[in-house]
C-alpha cells in the first residue's frame, strides 16, 4: 500500500505562555513558567488556588454577538484555527473545501456553558437557559465553529481520550492525509476547563499540584522527587496538515514532517498508567515512521507531575529505548504551561515542531531534587539552544488508557 | 418600560447596531437575525420584562411582531 507523506505547514496556539507559536516557544527555551495565582472570582473556595490561564480577551478578536455564542473552548480553537490557516498561507477561495477536514481534541468541552446553565437552574432557581446552552456546551462546538467560519466541508470529528484527546486528532487526521480521504486537514485540540465545578473534581482526584509557597510558577515539577501532581491549564493548538507533495507543489513552508503515529489502550487501570501500555504506543509510532528508537533527538514526555505517571513513563520509555534511553533528552514542558487536558498534546506537539524547526530543546523546570525512579536526562532546569536533533517524539497518556504518540521529522 | 425602546435597546446592544436601524417596521430578515437569534432576543426580553414566552409561538417577521407578542404576554401575565 503506497502511502502519502505528510507535510505540517501551519500552526496555531492559544498557551498560558504566549498567543503564537513564536512567543510560546521563545517562552519555553527561557524556562518561563505560566502558572500563577486563578484570577477568578471563586479562587477563595479553592484548596488549589494555581491554574495556568490563557491572556486571551474574546472581543479583541471576536464580535460581541460572536463572543456570546462561543464557549470560550471554541474562542480558543477558533483563534488557533486562524492563525494556523494563515500561517500555512493556504488561500480557501481556491482550494476545494471538501478535500479540507477538521479533526479536534476535547476534554470537557464547553465547561463552563455548562456550569453556567447549572447554576441558573440549581442555585439561582432559574426556569430557562441560555438558548445557545446546548450549542456552546457540546463537545463538538469547536470543530463546527471552525467548519462554519471557512466553510471546510470535509470530515469533521471530535475526539476525547482525556488527556491524549489531541494526539488522537492529529493521529487520525495524519492517516486522513496519508491514506489521501483529505488533502489537507487542521487538527489539534482545545480546552477551557477553568471552572469552578472543574477544579473541584480535580481536587477531588488529589492529582492537583500543592502551590510552592516560595514561588507559585514553580508548582509543576516533572520527574523531581519533590512533585506533587499536575497543574491544570487552558488553551488550543491547532496545525495544518497537508499532502507533501500538494505543499511543495504551492511552496508552502514545511514546518515539519509527521511521520509516526501510534495509538492503544492500557486496558488496565482507570487513573494507574501501564508502563507496556504505553511502551507498546511508542512502538507502534516508531514503526509507523519506520525508524529506530536511536533515531529519536528528542521525547516531548506526557510528564504530568503526577507520583505515579512519572515512573511509569520512565519506564515506559527504558522499555522501547533500552540502552539508548539515557542518551535520549527527555522533557516536560507541562511544568511551565501546566496539564490543558485535550489541548495539552497539541500545544506539546507545537513544542516538538519549534523544536525541530529551532534545533533547540525546551528544558524541564523546576527539576532540582532527583527521584531515583526517573533517571533519564530530562533536561532539567536550561533550555538547550543548538542541538541537532531529526526526529521527536510526543508522548500522552490519558485517564481512561488511551495513549498517542506522534513523531515528527526534518523536513 | 416602554417595550419597543426596551428591545430596541437589547437587540443594538447583542448585535452592535446603530439603534437608528432599528425601527418596529424592520424584518429581523433585514436585520440579518435568524431562528436562533431570535431565540436569544426573546430570552432575553424575558428576562427584561418578566414574563415567560411559551414554546409555541406565533411566527415572527418584524420587529414590531416580537413588541405586539411581548405586550400582549405582558398583559396576560400581569407583568405590564
Amino acid at each position: 500500500m503506497t502511502v502519502r507523506r505528510v507535510a505540517i505547514t501551519g500552526m496555531g496556539i492559544v498557551s498560558p505562555l504566549g498567543n503564537t507559536a513564536h512567543d510560546f516557544f521563545t517562552n519555553l527555551m527561557a524556562g518561563k513558567s505560566g502558572i500563577r495565582h486563578l484570577q477568578t472570582d471563586f479562587v477563595d473556595r479553592l484548596d488549589t488556588k494555581i491554574a495556568a490561564q490563557a491572556d486571551f480577551d474574546p472581543l479583541q478578536h471576536f464580535s460581541k454577538h460572536k463572543a456570546n455564542s462561543l464557549d470560550r473552548v471554541s474562542q480558543f480553537a477558533l483563534y488557533a484555527a486562524g492563525q494556523a490557516i494563515t500561517d500555512a498561507r493556504l488561500d480557501l477561495s481556491q482550494e476545494d473545501k471538501s478535500r479540507i477536514g477538521i479533526y479536534l481534541g476535547t476534554g470537557m468541552g464547553g465547561a463552563a456553558s455548562v456550569e453556567e446553565g447549572y447554576i441558573r437552574l440549581y442555585r439561582d432557581g432559574a426556569e430557562r437557559l441560555k438558548p445557545f446552552t446546548v450549542l456552546m456546551a457540546m463537545n463538538n462546538a469547536a470543530a463546527s465553529a471552525i467548519a462554519l467560519e471557512y466553510g471546510l466541508t470535509g470530515s469533521n470529528l471530535t475526539f476525547s481520550t482525556a488527556c491524549s484527546s489531541s494526539s488522537v486528532s492529529i493521529g487520525e487526521a495524519f492517516q486522513q492525509v496519508r491514506h489521501g480521504y483529505a488533502d489537507v486537514m487542521l487538527a489539534g485540540g482545545a480546552e477551557a476547563l477553568l471552572t469552578f465545578g472543574t477544579i473541584k473534581a480535580w481536587e477531588a482526584l488529589r492529582a492537583l499540584a500543592s502551590e510552592d509557597p516560595a514561588d507559585p510558577g514553580a508548582s509543576c515539577k516533572p520527574f523531581a522527587g519533590n512533585r506533587t501532581g499536575l497543574v491544570l491549564g487552558e488553551g488550543a493548538a491547532i496545525v495544518v496538515l497537508e499532502d507533501m507533495e500538494r505543499a511543495i507543489a504551492r511552496g508552502a513552508t514545511i514546518h515539519a514532517e509527521l511521520t509516526g503515529y501510534g495509538s492503544g489502550n492500557d486496558s488496565s487501570h482507570i487513573t494507574q498508567p501501564s508502563p507496556e501500555g504505553q511502551a507498546r504506543a511508542i512502538q507502534a509510532a516508531l514503526h509507523c515512521a519506520g525508524l529506530a528508537p536511536q533515531d529519536i533527538g528528542y521525547i516531548n514526555a506526557h510528564g504530568t507531575a503526577t507520583p505515579l505517571n512519572d515512573p511509569a513513563e520512565t519506564a515506559a520509555i527504558k522499555l522501547v529505548f533500552g540502552e539508548h534511553a539515557p542518551n535520549i533528552p527527555v522533557s516536560s514542558t507541562k511544568s511551565m504551561h501546566g496539564h490543558l487536558m485535550g489541548a495539552t498534546a497539541a500545544v506539546e506537539f507545537v513544542a516538538c515542531v519549534m523544536a525541530l524547526k529551532h534545533q533547540a530543546l525546551p528544558p524541564t523546570i523546576n527539576l532540582h531534587q532527583p527521584d531515583p525512579k526517573c533517571d533519564l536526562d530530562y533536561i532539567p532546569n536550561v533550555g538547550r539552544p543548538n542541538t541537532a536533533v531529526k526526529h521527536v517524539m510526543s508522548n500522552s497518556f490519558a485517564f481512561g488508557g488511551t495513549s498517542g504518540v506522534l513523531i515528527a521529522s526534518k523536513p | 418600560m416602554d417595550t419597543f425602546e426596551t428591545l430596541r435597546d437589547i437587540v443594538a446592544d447583542k448585535f452592535e447596531r446603530d439603534p437608528a436601524t432599528i425601527t418596529p417596521e424592520a424584518t429581523l430578515e433585514e436585520l440579518e437575525i435568524d431562528s436562533l437569534d431570535t431565540f436569544d432576543i426573546i430570552f432575553s426580553a424575558e428576562e427584561k420584562f418578566g414574563i415567560k414566552v411559551p414554546n409555541d409561538q406565533v411566527e415572527i417577521k418584524t420587529v414590531q411582531d416580537v413588541v405586539t407578542l411581548i405586550d400582549r404576554l405582558r398583559t396576560e401575565q400581569g407583568k405590564a
